[in-house]
């Protein structure tokens, strides 16, 4: 009892709490984390977080290509292609090169086709969580 | 480029969990422990899925 009444009463330390941007700059810099993974983080300064993030994000996608997966477009003729898509377009900027350039076409016999796929796919969802880790940064809700 | 099974594992379990212990944690400390925890999950949890799958046939499959 006396253990917990003490463990209580100590003084803890105060969360580190920055200064929130306001919400037009936040949407800007997350939507700048979306087209190039890692900026948002490099724009509120957390550097070498923004930079782990990006080699994490693009080393991804670039097994994914290079094991032949596939890049799906927006299809409402196959309803479930739809959230591929939605996975595979949260890479942003690198998806649409990666399209222009005719890279993401997949090879479905290819061994490490599936695998591939699911490294696209993949790369694009960890990239919504950056954004939403950035947001979190800028809001102030997050040290 | 075509990567064993567990390379390919191994290398997602790599990305996933840096990213998963940057996000979820705060101190350098925490984040590596919390790092090198998920990716030893990703890693024990495969061999177990893996291990369970052994005795179902292999129907259809001619390699």
């Amino acid at each position: 009892m006396d253990q917990g009444t003490n463990a209580e009463s100590a003084p803890k330390p105060a969360p580190i709490q920055s200064k929130p941007m306001n919400m037009a700059a936040t949407l800007a810099v997350c939507s700048g984390g979306w087209l190039i993974p890692g900026l948002a983080h490099i724009l509120i300064g957390r550097w070498i977080r923004g930079l782990i993030f990006a080699a994490c994000v693009f080393l991804m996608f670039g097994f994914g290509l290079a094991m032949h997966g596939k890049l799906y477009d927006l299809e409402f003729d196959e309803p479930l292609h739809v959230f591929a898509f939605i996975a595979n377009v949260g890479t942003g900027i690198p998806y649409w090169v990666a399209e222009h350039l005719d890279l993401g076409v997949g090879t479905m016999n290819w061994p490490s086709y599936d695998y591939g796929t699911t490294y696209l796919w993949v790369c694009g969802l960890l990239n919504y969580l950056i954004v939403l880790d950035a947001f979190d940064i800028a809001q102030g809700r997050k040290p | 480029m075509i990567l064993s099974h567990f390379t390919a594992l191994t290398i997602f379990a790599l990305i996933v969990s840096t990213v998963f212990a940057m996000i979820t944690k705060n101190e350098p400390r925490e984040q590596l422990r919390y790092g090198v925890f998920v990716f030893l999950s990703f890693i024990a949890v495969a061999f177990a899925v893996g291990w369970l799958m052994f005795p179902l046939p292999l129907s259809g499959y001619h390699p």
